[in-house]
């Protein structure tokens, strides 16, 4: 609004206030407007904020990453991390969000407890979710770009990348020439290349995923999904995060 | 005031109407954090530290708009607040649907990719712009019963 309209509107106010006192009737004194809405607004909205940024560096892995030190080995699509007698089934699709999810709030937890020698994680690569990338078989590469990796000696490593390096679901996915070339980076050693571009161990993952579907103790809700871990073939509730101490302390 | 008795309680009903759905929709996604930052991911729009700051924060943002619109404290503060939110996820699930992503909008918690023929684009849209209306109701005119904001009159 500029000056000189403000100067016609105030100058009009003022014969209307005029007019208003020649019959008698007194405006309603104008007070200074009142700001409290603004700020208790603004209070609330902060302290919501505050408590949201609050909970998620809480919830937020450490920064320092745990380097593994343990070793795996590979049978059919299942890969056993570690030898500790605490025994966890773990069901991953590489293209599934959760699983992306359970990686980053678990991933650290896990790598200490096998550091420790407390557990031993069965990896299952899973691949549920062939049809949701275009081209479709994206989860199916990943699976077995992962299995490769154990006899390649880079697996721990590469299971991160994999996840750190998601695909979203309805895109194209990565390549082999990604797959393959994130492998060479790491250090793979052996025809890590030929078993990524060859699909070597696709077959066992169509089998790991169809014996894992059928299994009734592994079915949710809406029956398999991923991420699925199991102690003892019990499903674990991932909602209660002591999950792995709980087993552990049990074991 | 009996003569603007009916206005006002369109407009305490608008009011109650968006609370409930900010209290609900910002409680299951609190409840469930990695789901809300699936859900969030899924739109494709922010990188991964966007991603992370709006999954922490949207759903208190949406408590707090909640409370207050229960509460009627600035009352035309907060529905421009949530109309300029309710626009947000119209322009997200829009976006998301332009562009072919076939999602789901998460917007009571839930939320990620899902088959093709599950998208709910539609129905998702016109009920934000069904709130976008409420939230304009209070904008245009915030006077409501039983509010903070007119206690004492």
């Amino acid at each position: 609004m500029g000056g000189a309209s403000r100067n016609d509107k105030k100058r009009r106010q003022e014969a209307s206030d005029r007019r208003l006192a020649a019959a008698g009737i007194r405006p309603e004194a104008k007070s200074a407007p009142d700001r409290t809405p603004l700020i208790v607004v603004g209070a609330v909205v902060v302290v919501a904020v505050v408590v949201g940024l609050a909970v998620w560096f809480v919830n937020r892995p450490a920064a320092e990453a745990v380097a593994p030190a343990y070793a795996s080995e590979v049978s059919g699509a299942v890969i056993a991390a570690g030898t500790g007698p605490v025994v966890i089934d773990v069901y991953e699709d590489y293209l599934c969000p959760q699983c992306e999810r359970f990686a980053e709030r678990y991933g650290d937890e896990l790598t200490a407890a096998l550091n420790r020698n407390e557990i031993t994680v069965r990896y299952h690569a899973i691949a549920i979710l062939d049809p949701l990338t275009n081209p479709e078989g994206y989860s199916t590469r990943a699976a077995n770009a992962v299995v490769c990796s154990v006899p390649a000696g880079i697996f721990p490593a590469y299971h991160g990348w994999l996840f750190d390096s998601q695909p979203a679901e309805g895109s194209a996915g990565l390549t082999d020439e990604e797959l393959i070339a994130a492998g060479t980076e790491l250090g793979a050693t052996g025809n890590f290349a030929g078993c990524v571009t060859g699909g070597t161990n696709s077959p066992a993952i169509a089998i790991e995923t169809g014996t894992a579907a059928a299994d009734p103790s592994l079915r949710g809700e809406r029956g398999f999904g991923t991420p699925t871990v199991a102690i003892d073939g019990t499903k674990i509730d991932l909602n209660r995060t002591s999950w792995l101490q709980d087993a552990i302390a049990a074991g | 005031m009996q003569r603007y008795l009916v206005p006002d309680v369109m407009g305490t009903l608008a009011r109650c109407g968006l609370a409930a759905v900010w209290l609900i929709s910002g409680v299951l996604k609190a409840v469930d954090p990695d789901q809300t930052h699936v859900a969030v991911r899924a739109y494709d729009v922010l990188p991964e530290a966007g991603v992370e700051i709006v999954a922490a924060m949207l759903p208190w943002v949406e408590i707090a708009l909640g409370v207050l619109l229960v509460v009627g404290a600035g009352t035309r503060v907060v529905a421009v607040a949530s109309a300029a939110v309710l626009l947000v996820f119209i322009a997200g699930v829009t976006q998301a649907w332009a562009r072919g992503l076939s999602i789901d909008c998460g917007c009571f918690g839930g939320g990620g990719a899902v088959a093709p023929g599950e998208t709910a684009y539609v129905e998702e849209l016109l009920r934000d712009t069904g709130l976008v209306l409420l939230a304009a109701w209070l904008i245009v005119r915030p006077r409501t019963l039983i509010a903070l904001d007119t206690r004492g009159t």
